[in-house]
């Protein structure tokens, strides 16, 4: 082919180039049947011997200023004619796997393989939940012995030995040992006060015992998360900010509360601790017993005569303690009707919950 | 406690219904569990007469009737098989409404037209008194409304005291309390003027310090006949039964009051003095719940000179019991200490209103009035003459006096009341609180023996005042460092490990049946006991946490669910010289299935000794780990030994010192737990040991960075052989260059001769600074085949 020296004829070539792709208006490239037939195409319009090879090529016959005017337009559509032959061998291959690998289709459908799936126990994450949000006010965790003597589960905390405060506390005791199971963690409050001097903040989460008749609310193995903070100029106010606090953490901000008074033999004034009913908004339900409020705490100011009773000046330090039953918020977060399922340990109750509660 | 709001409402000026007297209540600390409703539920009900009973010409149970309402006749069928001509009837007319909106009306029954109905009590939202209709007595009149003759409607609240408030255990007591906190008047209680008119029964009270005073009247000429409608009324809406008008007039002053009364016939007391002693040894009473009570020596009891006619407090005897034929009575009233009433009430499982009352602490002052005011009663009732009590001792010192500020008390509840709002509520209290300057000066009327201290009378300001009153404060306490006990911060760790192999976390009780222990081939002697415990099945503490398991997995295993994994972190009990012993463990059970796999091959590995040990390896990592067999050396016995395969368990032994125990279930343990055909791996923890390592951050060790070098030896020999022993000659050589060893397999069988087995092992080597060549590692791989042949016979296989 004569090598093209004039701007015209350069031009006119390229507009050949140009409609040379199509033939009566079909796109050549577009419609490649195979990547056979592509590759074919693509030695024809771009390959050494291609008309827009030699056009290119043909660009240093002319003169400098056109070279710079149209230089740029021949790799513009070079690059374009390039971009349509990536697209189509693109799709061609993509068709030609998919028809090579559909020998190799699995059943999807097949159940997924997966390793054991660990849980926690609700009781566990729940009695966490409780305490973590205390932890986050600063409170300390403390433990004590689960058989404890009269003292620190009765005498030290203001129940004396025939006070009928003794009776909502049925009490398990151990044969030939002066010892019982305990019935609330208020006995690690004062193991935690006899140990160290005040100021004191700590919880005091674990298991507790009552001789009661097991049914579906009630359990004689049971979790409490017990609290007691003792200060300088702590009253029941610092009990209701803190209490709040909590409750809004474990329920949601702005929950709303009731401090109603109450009575318990370490604490006074005592109270007891209700939230709106978090699942009919207070309207009346079954979980509230229609009153649309739900009982979560009891709690109170330190009874001064058992910070005597532990030696702690009650004129300089005083404080409040509170409790809160671990398997009836459980069960209310969880939905859970009976008590009973949390020690049956049936695997498929166990796997209904995840680590997390809140 | 059960409250009449009718009869509250005799004692307080109290607008307002049910729910709001409920929410008053609350209000200062008393819940009302539940109200119910009493009277009539229905209307247009009247009393009707059966004139005649025919057969029903389409229904044999059913009969058509003739009822007369004094008006005019009516066709009634009726179901009842009681219903007969001649009865007086409640008959529903067509337009009445029955309990629960059930309107009457004229209707076809089985094709007879029935124009009202004759009612059931159970009908009419009354308790039930038979199968059948309502048989009314001769006398109400014909056509008169039903409704009215039931008396006034009343609401029963359900009213929960706490046990140390006894002065509300009373519809006065109670109303005094509302009184108070609403600022309102009590209606004034007339006393009956005491004029002697009979004689007097002497009395001896020998243990004046359990009871500082008794009161003993004598009412002679009584004739005992039923109460009034209105105090039998009273006594129901209470969940009394009514008995006679002497016994019913104790009965309501202790619910009107709260001081318990009992009425003796004085004909059936023998000697003719009561004493108040000490029951002596062989010493019974026939209760008047029927029953016959052994008396335990030295409680405090009524008697006369031969015999006991009362458990003091608690309950009287059916023998000298006031009836029908009674016609002297001798009216106690007394103050018993509460914890000898308490004792008695224990000692003989006898609980009555009385000794609720006398254990929780009964007014003092409340004995002598309620002594007149029921002679009154019983005068009123019963007729007779009283005569003037003969006393023994005197009501107890008043309560001591109690010196506050209100700047204490806004203190103790972190309030701002003024001062006029806390002398108010004092006052409201007790009529002679006084002011002193900045000084409260506070002595608690005779019925409030709570009130003692300071934060006493904090409780009362709060609850008269109401607790939302008190600020929410949260800035008076700063932050504070929150720290878990060593114990706590492992068995988070251990939980999380544990959850993260596949295990769930498991929560048993404490206590095991003997059976269970047997079960698990534990012995039960020596072992903590609860004293009475609720059934066998919870009577042992457990030693171990592993039958609890034990027992859950067989739970599961026969529900269908055949891969079980569970762990449990808990205590376990002993005891040791006299003295009990608890500790922290940590347990797992492994059965079945390792991975839920089951489409993939048609038998899943199963778990099994290898899978265990990795769980214990996982909690123990981080220390020098070492495996003894039970009972030998190092590893001490442990309780929970009998329960694991004699051969094919391990003791792990941390830093030298034994801390868990890993290995198959004892077959005849797999047996008792119907686990023997999966049988079952275990492991227990003693969490304290691992809680008592010093915790500490991961630290970081340097490793190499290039590539490193791999080898396969397929090793033959002896089958007694470990892999410990393997591993430990490979180590053996101590080429620091060695970074792995791996076991990739163990095999026995064709071509491999008999008492030999063959283990395949990858070493691989590396160093810091460069890339080995193979002729490095050629140079260490002949010296460990070197080792393995001297130290244990093994070569290379061909």
């Amino acid at each position: 082919m004569e090598p093209t020296t004039t701007r015209d004829a350069w031009q006119q070539a390229c507009a050949r180039v140009e409609s040379s792709l199509r033939a009566d208006g079909v796109d050549l490239i577009a419609t490649a049947a195979s990547l056979e037939d592509l590759e074919g195409r693509r030695v024809e319009f771009l390959g050494r011997s291609s008309a827009l090879t030699l056009l290119l090529k043909d660009l240093k016959n002319l003169s400098l200023e056109d070279r710079r005017e149209l230089g740029p337009r021949a790799q513009e559509l070079k690059a374009s004619i390039e971009r349509k032959f990536a697209l189509r061998h693109a799709a061609l291959e993509s068709d030609a796997d998919g028809a090579a690998l559909l020998k190799d289709a699995v059943d999807l459908t097949l159940p997924s393989l997966r390793p054991p799936r660990g849980r926690l126990h609700p009781l566990t994450t729940t009695l966490h939940a409780i305490a973590d949000i205390f932890q986050r006010m600063g409170y300390s965790w403390a433990e004590g012995p689960f058989a404890e003597d009269e003292r620190h589960n009765f005498s030290a905390l203001n129940i004396p030995d025939d006070h009928p405060a003794r009776d909502s506390h049925d009490t398990f005791y151990l044969s030939g040992l002066p010892l019982l199971l305990r019935t609330h963690t208020s006995t690690v409050q004062i193991r935690a006060m006899e140990a160290q001097q005040p100021p004191i903040r700590i919880v005091c989460p674990g298991r507790v015992f009552r001789h009661e008749q097991i049914d579906a609310t009630h359990s004689a193995v049971f979790h409490q998360v017990e609290g007691l903070v003792v200060d300088e100029r702590v009253g029941f106010a610092d009990l209701k900010g803190h209490l709040q606090t909590f409750l809004e953490s474990l329920l949601g901000q702005g929950t709303k509360t009731r401090f109603r008074p109450s009575y318990f033999p370490f604490t006074e004034p005592s109270t007891e601790v209700d939230a709106k009913c978090f699942f009919c908004s207070g309207a009346g339900c079954a979980s509230c017993k229609h009153t649309g409020w739900i009982e979560l705490l009891g709690a109170g100011v330190v009874n001064p005569k058992v910070l005597s009773n532990v030696g702690w000046d009650p004129e300089k330090w005083s404080g409040f303690a509170f409790g809160i039953g671990v398997e009836r918020v459980a069960m209310l977060l969880h939905g859970v009707p009976d008590i009973r399922d949390f020690y049956v340990n049936d695997l498929r109750f166990l796997n209904q919950f995840d680590e997390d509660l809140v | 406690m059960k409250i009449s709001s009718n009869w509250l409402k005799a004692h307080l000026d109290f607008d307002g219904g049910a729910a709001d007297l409920s929410a008053a209540l609350l209000k200062i600390g008393f819940e009302v569990a539940g109200v119910q409703r009493l009277g009539p539920q229905f209307s247009g009900v009247v009393v009707g007469k059966v004139l005649a009973k025919d057969k029903h010409p389409n229904a044999d149970k059913l009969a058509v009737c003739v009822v007369d309402d004094g008006a005019q006749k009516w066709n009634v069928v009726c179901g009842a098989p009681n219903v007969a001509a001649g009865q007086t009837i409640a008959f529903a007319r067509i337009g009445a409404v029955l309990p629960g909106n059930f309107k009457i009306e004229g209707r076809k029954l089985r094709g007879v037209e029935s124009q009202g109905m004759i009612c059931s009590r159970a009908e009419l939202g009354l308790p039930k008194d038979n199968d059948g209709i309502w048989v009314l007595g001769e006398g109400p009149t014909l056509g008169s409304d039903v409704g009215s003759q039931l008396g006034p409607a009343d609401d029963v609240l359900e009213v929960e005291i706490t046990s140390n408030r006894p002065d509300c255990l009373s519809h006065r007591g109670l109303a005094r309390e509302l009184a108070a906190a609403l600022g309102k008047s009590l209606k004034p209680l007339e006393l009956p003027r005491e004029e002697p008119t009979g004689g007097t029964f002497p009395v001896r009270v020998e243990d004046a310090a359990a009871c500082p005073y008794y009161s003993a009247r004598l009412i002679e000429g009584v004739k005992v006949g039923p109460s009034s409608d209105s105090a039998r009324r009273r006594l129901e809406a209470v969940g009394l039964r009514p008995i006679n008008g002497v016994v019913d007039v104790t009965n309501l002053i202790l619910h009107d009051a709260g001081q318990p009364l009992h009425a003796f016939d004085a004909d059936k007391l023998e000697g003719g003095t009561l004493i108040v002693r000490r029951s002596r040894a062989g010493e019974k009473l026939l209760a008047l719940d029927h029953k016959t009570y052994d008396l335990p020596e030295g409680l405090l009891v009524i008697a006369d000179e031969r015999k006991v006619v009362a458990l003091a407090g608690v309950m009287g005897g059916t023998q000298t019991a006031v009836t029908e034929s009674t016609t002297r009575v001798v009216l106690e009233s007394a103050c018993f200490l509460a914890s000898e009433v308490r004792r008695s009430s224990q000692k003989t499982h006898l609980r009555s209103d009385s000794s609720y009352r006398f254990e929780r602490g009964v007014d003092p002052a409340g004995a002598a009035p309620a002594s007149a005011r029921a002679a009154a009663l019983i005068v009123e009732t019963a007729g007779g003459r009283a005569g003037a009590a003969a006393v023994v001792g005197a009501p107890t010192s008043p309560n001591s006096e109690i010196r506050a500020t209100a700047a204490r008390l806004n203190a103790i509840l972190g309030a701002t009341f003024s001062a006029d709002e806390i002398n108010r509520v004092l006052r409201a209290i007790a009529a002679e609180f006084k002011a002193e300057g900045d000084a409260l000066v506070f002595r608690a009327p005779s019925w409030r023996r709570d009130l003692a201290t300071a934060n006493d009378l904090a409780e009362e300001i709060g609850r008269f005042l109401g607790y939302e009153r008190i600020p929410y404060r949260l800035g008076a306490l700063a932050p504070r460092a929150a720290t878990l006990t060593p114990v706590e911060k492992t068995s988070r760790r251990v939980r999380a490990r544990l959850a993260a192999l596949g295990y769930a976390e498991a929560c048993n009780y404490d206590m095991l049946s003997e059976k269970t222990l047997a079960a698990a081939r534990l012995p039960a002697e020596g072992l903590p006991r609860v004293a009475k415990p609720l059934s066998e099945d919870w009577a042992v503490m457990r030693p171990t946490l592993l039958p609890g398991l034990l027992k859950n997995a067989a739970y599961n295993l026969s529900r269908g669910v055949d891969a079980v994994r569970l762990f449990e972190v808990g205590k376990a009990y002993s005891q040791k010289d006299g003295a009990l012993v608890e500790g922290w463990r940590v347990a797992g059970l492994l059965l079945g299935p390792v991975l839920d796999a089951r489409w993939q091959s048609a038998r899943a590995p199963r778990a099994g000794f290898a899978d265990a040990k990795a769980a214990v390896e996982e909690l123990l990592a981080g220390g020098a780990l070492t495996w003894a067999k039970p009972g030998e050396g190092a590893a001490g016995r442990w309780v929970c030994d009998p329960l694991f395969h004699p051969v094919n368990a391990l003791r792990a032994l941390l830093d030298g010192a034994p801390v868990a125990t890993v290995g198959w279930l004892h077959p005849r343990a797999a047996r008792a737990f119907d686990l023997e055909r999966e049988g079952a791996v275990l492991f227990e923890v003693n969490l304290d040991r691992l809680a008592a390592r010093p915790a500490a951050a991961a630290r970081f060790n340097d490793f190499s960075r290039l590539p490193v070098s791999r080898r396969d030896l397929a090793l033959v020999l002896d089958k007694a052989r470990t892999y410990a022993e393997v591993e430990a000659a490979v180590h053996g050589c101590k080429l620091a260059e060695l970074q792995g060893v791996l076991l990739f397999d163990v095999y026995e069988g064709k071509n491999i001769p008999d008492g030999k087995k063959s283990l395949a092992v990858r070493l691989t080597f590396g160093r810091a600074d460069r890339t080995l060549t193979d002729a490095e590692v050629a140079g260490f791989v002949e010296k460990i085949v070197a080792a393995l042949g001297a130290r244990l016979g093994a070569v290379l296989r061909g």
